[in-house]
């Protein structure tokens, strides 16, 4: 008998309430749509940042397996390829390694063409094809910049390399019939011959192979791969694991991820506050009409229902468009997060899972927002649920009797409301306090003190073996042509220019100049602390050392160099020794040397001592530290230890005649940035060589503090959001809830138009009463905070910069509410009859 | 003899201490099945309030009521309501018409809410006995208190519970309105065993009763 029951009325009584209250469920869609817009784009943010990390993880290491194995037998790599642990495996033979000098910082395989390992490493020709005749070969861009090849298909390029075998460093010439851009493998990676050549040039020998394998739970792969192998009993053999599987880096890049995915907790509490606002307008008939529906026979089940009901078609209406912007503001937002990439990392991290999750965190956040009649109506029979009147904040009784005037009425209304104005007062002052203090941090880091510190020069062009890091500058490179360097003189915009040329020379240090370099760096340094031990951990810098130390033998690095690049160089004017004399300079007589230290330490021979460079000697005329931000590309491993001399660049080429420009810089006229920019992509459109502009460096700059601010400001507009949207809410419900009373005041003679001044005057003593506190408040505290962060930020390129802007911008949007929500809502409430209003419940 | 209401001291206090309301202090009454009767008491007397007990619309702060010898005390909240919406048709002083839903989607609702089909033809008697015919697709903030009042009498009828509670559904019907009503409601009551509890101040109506119970200061006077 007491069986349950219908549940499709709870449908048809919400879409006829959705009906009645259309301008309240648009509001609440709007704001479902926007916290689901909020978490879709804090998960999508989490989800790239982690994937982003991953990736780059995987770029480090080279490869997409999970484990490499090296130096295998072909029966060892059959073995790991029939493993139970090993979805799939791609080999690769190496014949050799090539050996050039220029590539000493890179191991670069020659090897016969395995499509697998191509795929895998990234290592598939972009333009061109792999090679399919003999002797003709695959390249990627770095090598071929590294060794001076033309990018021209067809090129006889001739290589050094030594053989797997043992057998001895040999040349052979082959054919490029194609080349890649460096993505994966900049330490590592494959030169591609044909079978045939591989056969012929390691004359039909035993080839030794690599493995990479991809198992089927990549989880401690350190501790797989040594099962693998104990499994097949073999003994000796190295193996790598991908550092993207590494637990300690993901746990790393979920750390990092992690700040994106906890901005949810806020979004979810915000949201509901946002939504529970919007709620709160109709609660009290909410809940009558909830116990209403109760008393006519509606179970509590049936409530539940049309609850859920709401919320889901709430959340439904919001999801669409909720995804859609949350992942687009993403796809605007997320090259600032993960830079570097030439996809945007939004659309090549994109994942289903953030959509799901969203979409559930909406359902949940709208399922307690709208919960609040429902809550209030449990526990309630339906006669108490019927009689609902929600507590007014009480004003207080005045002492005297007075005459009652608009402006008392005003001030009587607006003590009635401070209860409920806490909560919006609670969001605006903390949202204002956090976009005051970020719009001051925003502020006080200054670019023009980064651009001082970081990019020397407007325009840093580098030869194309020189371009990253790793890779060792080989001066008979020649990609920035000396026309090209003239063009760029030429330009009306550039307001200096000046080249650089190194060349690594041997040299000898007689003992008395030893000894300085020797007491730089044997002795203590002011923190104590003996300053060759801060180099103990690079081999190649202790071993030119120890050469200087005991044989007087190390490297020298003959810098030649005119205009710009020697005005920056002693534009430093830090002297370490001697004194600089442009004129003796200009003689070709005389070198400054410099060398990379942290602290004025005398690392140099003595000003004043002669060094023979290239069979001329020359006098040290002063010593600078080494401006290394200058320099691009990596030097020899022998010159890691290395003593900088720089020459004017006459003399350098009266010495190297011949050897090409490893660096020019330009400084230009700033007016003309855009402009000079494009000129200089067409000057190097047909060469490899690269260039540093002071916009990448700008770009960085604001990167790094959109990168720094954007949570916080994330946060605080939304905070921000829900205190504008509470203060429009306390100022609609102060009309929407006096429906009868303002019917009360008609029928006493009130005119609307009196009405609507009490209102309006109750709107700006309200907004008057917030900003008597908000001002000072918010005011104090960025001072507060801005000064001890200037005090205590590590951050050096900041100038204190205080801001209240936020707060000066969101007054107008206050008192705008406080202007038009009254009259709007006024108009609302008196559609009816005065008669047909005091009828009202 | 059966009885088809029985309430045993039944107390329902509001506040405490000096701010004390004693609305109902210790009412014991018995109702026959198939019998009109009509509650009188001046305003504040606690009429509306035993009405609500006696229907289970609020719970007493002492005593207990039963409904064909079913204890609603007995009963959870989701089975009370069904009980309620089975057995027990509410006339409301103030009509609590659905005003989302047309008049003849209100006089259904809690038929609709029980999952039955309604009894069209029985239905449409009484729409047309109350003279709502021609307002079946109106919605109830576009009738008068009169017509809206005659959609709650329908409401309460169109189930055909056992026991029809009325909380004053002549006051704001014109006096030959009020009669048919009370016809009406006695034909139903006759013709479905139905009994009827009702409060009213209207002295003719109250002579129509089989009994009239008369309450003072939350108690039965005698």
């Amino acid at each position: 008998m007491l069986k349950n029951n219908n549940l499709g009325i709870c449908r048809r009584l919400m879409m006829r309430e959705i009906k009645f209250h259309t301008g309240q469920y648009i509001l609440l869609a709007i704001s479902t749509c926007l916290v689901c817009m909020l978490y879709t784009f804090s998960l999508c943010l989490g989800n790239l940042t982690y994937n982003g990390f991953i990736f780059s993880y995987k770029m480090i290491y080279g490869s997409g397996s999970h484990i490499l194995f090296y130096d295998l037998t072909p029966s060892q790599a059959a073995g790991i390829k029939g493993h139970r642990s090993v979805r799939e495996a791609v080999s690769l033979s190496a014949i050799g390694v090539l050996s050039d000098e220029m590539l000493e910082n890179r191991s670069v395989k020659l090897a016969s063409v395995s499509p697998g390992w191509a795929k895998e490493t990234e290592a598939v020709p972009m333009q061109g094809r792999m090679p399919k005749k003999q002797n003709e070969i695959a390249l990627d861009e770095l090598t071929m910049n590294s060794l001076a090849i033309p990018y021209e298909l067809g090129t006889e390029v001739s290589l050094k390399w030594t053989p797997a075998d043992g057998s001895g460093e040999r040349v052979d010439t082959f054919c490029l019939c194609g080349f890649w851009e460096n993505r994966m493998g900049q330490t590592e990676t494959c030169a591609w011959v044909t079978e045939e050549t591989a056969q012929k040039l390691s004359s039909g020998g035993q080839k030794k192979q690599a493995l990479g394998v991809t198992l089927y739970r990549p989880g401690d792969l350190e501790r797989q791969g040594e099962e693998i192998l104990s499994d097949l009993g073999i003994q000796d053999i190295a193996f790598t694991t991908n550092l993207a599987w590494n637990d300690a880096r993901r746990e790393y890049a979920g750390l990092k991820a992690g700040r994106f995915y906890r901005l949810n907790l806020i979004v979810m509490l915000c949201g509901i506050l946002m939504l529970y606002h919007i709620v709160r307008l109709s609660a009290a008939q909410d809940v009558r009409f909830y116990g209403r529906i109760k008393s006519l026979g509606m179970t509590p089940r049936q409530l539940r229902v049309l609850w859920a009901e709401r919320a889901a078609l709430l959340s439904l209406s919001g999801l669409l468009p909720g995804w859609l912007s949350g992942f687009l503001l993403c796809v605007v937002l997320a090259p600032h997060v993960v830079i570097g990439m030439e996809e945007n990392p939004a659309l090549y991290f994109f994942r289903l899972w953030p959509f799901i999750v969203s979409g559930l965190f909406t359902f949940l956040t709208t399922g307690i927002a709208c919960s609040l009649p429902m809550r209030a109506v449990t526990g309630k029979t339906p006669v108490e649920a019927m009689k609902f009147v929600e507590k007014e904040g009480g004003g207080r009784r005045r002492g005297k009797r007075r005459r009652t005037s608009l402006f008392l009425m005003a001030f009587s209304g607006l003590s009635r409301r401070t209860n409920r104005s806490v909560p919006g007062m609670a969001s605006l002052f903390l949202s204002l306090c956090i976009l005051c203090c970020i719009r001051t941090m925003g502020a006080s880091y200054d670019q023009e003190k980064y651009l001082e510190g970081m990019a020397v020069f407007d325009y840093l062009i580098a030869d194309a073996s020189a371009t990253a890091s790793i890779q060792r500058y080989n001066p008979k490179s020649r990609s920035i042509k000396e026309e090209m360097y003239q063009a760029a003189a030429a330009h009306p915009a550039v307001t200096g220019i000046g080249v650089l040329r190194t060349m690594e020379v041997p040299m000898y240090a007689e003992d008395m100049e030893r000894a300085q370099i020797i007491a730089a760096f044997e002795g203590k340094d002011e923190s104590g602390t003996v300053r060759k031990e801060y180099m103990a951990d690079n081999p190649d810098w202790m071993a030119g050392y120890e050469k200087m130390r005991d044989k007087g033998e190390y490297i020298g690095i003959a810098t030649g160099v005119s205009g710009l690049m020697l005005e920056k160089i002693m534009a430093q004017n830090i002297l370490i020794e001697g004194a600089f004399s442009a004129e003796l300079f200009d003689t070709g007589q005389y070198v400054i040397a410099a060398a990379s230290s942290s602290s004025e330490l005398k690392v140099t021979p003595p000003a004043g001592s002669r060094v023979m460079i290239a069979g001329r000697e020359f006098e040290i005329m002063a010593s600078v530290p080494l401006e290394e931000s200058m320099i691009s590309g990596a030097n020899s491993r022998e010159a890691q230890f290395h003593v900088t001399y720089y020459m004017p660049e006459e003399v350098f080429e009266e010495l190297f005649p011949g050897y090409g420009i490893r660096n020019v810089g330009i400084d230009i006229d700033q007016n003309s940035q855009e402009e000079f920019e494009l000129f200089l992509e067409e000057l190097l459109m047909e060469t490899k060589a690269d260039v540093i502009s002071v916009s990448d460096y700008q770009w960085i700059f604001r990167n790094a503090v959109f990168h720094n601010c954007m949570i916080p400001l994330f946060v605080g507009s939304v905070m921000l959001l829900i205190g504008v949207l509470n203060f429009g809410n306390v100022l609609a419900r102060g009309v929407l809830v006096r429906k009868k009373e303002f019917a009360v005041y008609e029928s006493l003679g009130m005119t609307r138009r009196q009405i609507l001044r009490v209102l309006l005057l109750e709107g700006v003593l309200h907004l008057a009463s917030m900003l008597l506190f908000l001002v000072p408040a918010t005011a104090a505290v960025t001072w507060l905070w801005g000064r001890w962060w200037i005090a205590n930020t590590n951050t050096w390129c900041v100038t204190w910069h205080y801001s209240l802007m936020p707060l000066w911008v969101s007054i107008p949007v206050l008192a705008a509410s406080a202007l038009l929500i009254p009259p709007y809502f006024l108009k609302t409430v008196t559609r009816e009859s005065v008669t047909e209003r005091l009828r009202v419940f | 003899m059966e009885i088809i209401v029985k309430a045993e001291g039944l107390k329902k206090y509001y506040g405490k201490g000096e701010a004390l309301v004693k609305a109902l202090d210790g009412v014991d009454l018995e109702i026959e099945r198939g019998k009109f009767t009509a509650i009188v008491g001046t305003s504040g007397s606690g009429k509306s309030t035993l009405l609500n007990m006696l229907g289970g619309l609020d719970v007493p702060s002492e005593g207990s009521v039963q409904i064909g010898g079913c204890e609603l005390a007995h009963l959870n909240s989701e089975q009370a309501t069904i009980f309620r919406r089975k057995q027990i048709g509410f006339i409301f002083q103030n009509y609590n018409l659905i005003p989302v839903l047309t008049v003849w989607e209100n006089i259904i609702f809690p038929i609709t809410l029980d999952g039955r089909k309604p009894d069209k033809k029985f239905i449409m008697e009484i729409v047309r006995f109350l003279g709502l015919e021609s307002k079946l697709d109106t919605l109830p903030n576009n009738l008068s208190g009169g017509q809206q009042q005659r959609v709650a009498i329908a409401r309460a009828l169109a189930s055909k519970p056992s026991l029809i509670l009325a909380d004053e559904p002549t006051g704001n019907l014109d006096s030959r309105t009020s009669e048919d009503v009370v016809g009406l409601l006695k034909v139903t009551s006759s013709q479905f065993r139905q009994s009827i509890v009702m409060i009213t101040h209207n002295p003719e109506i109250a002579a129509q009763a089989d009994r009239i119970i008369r309450i003072e200061d939350g108690k039965i006077a005698m």
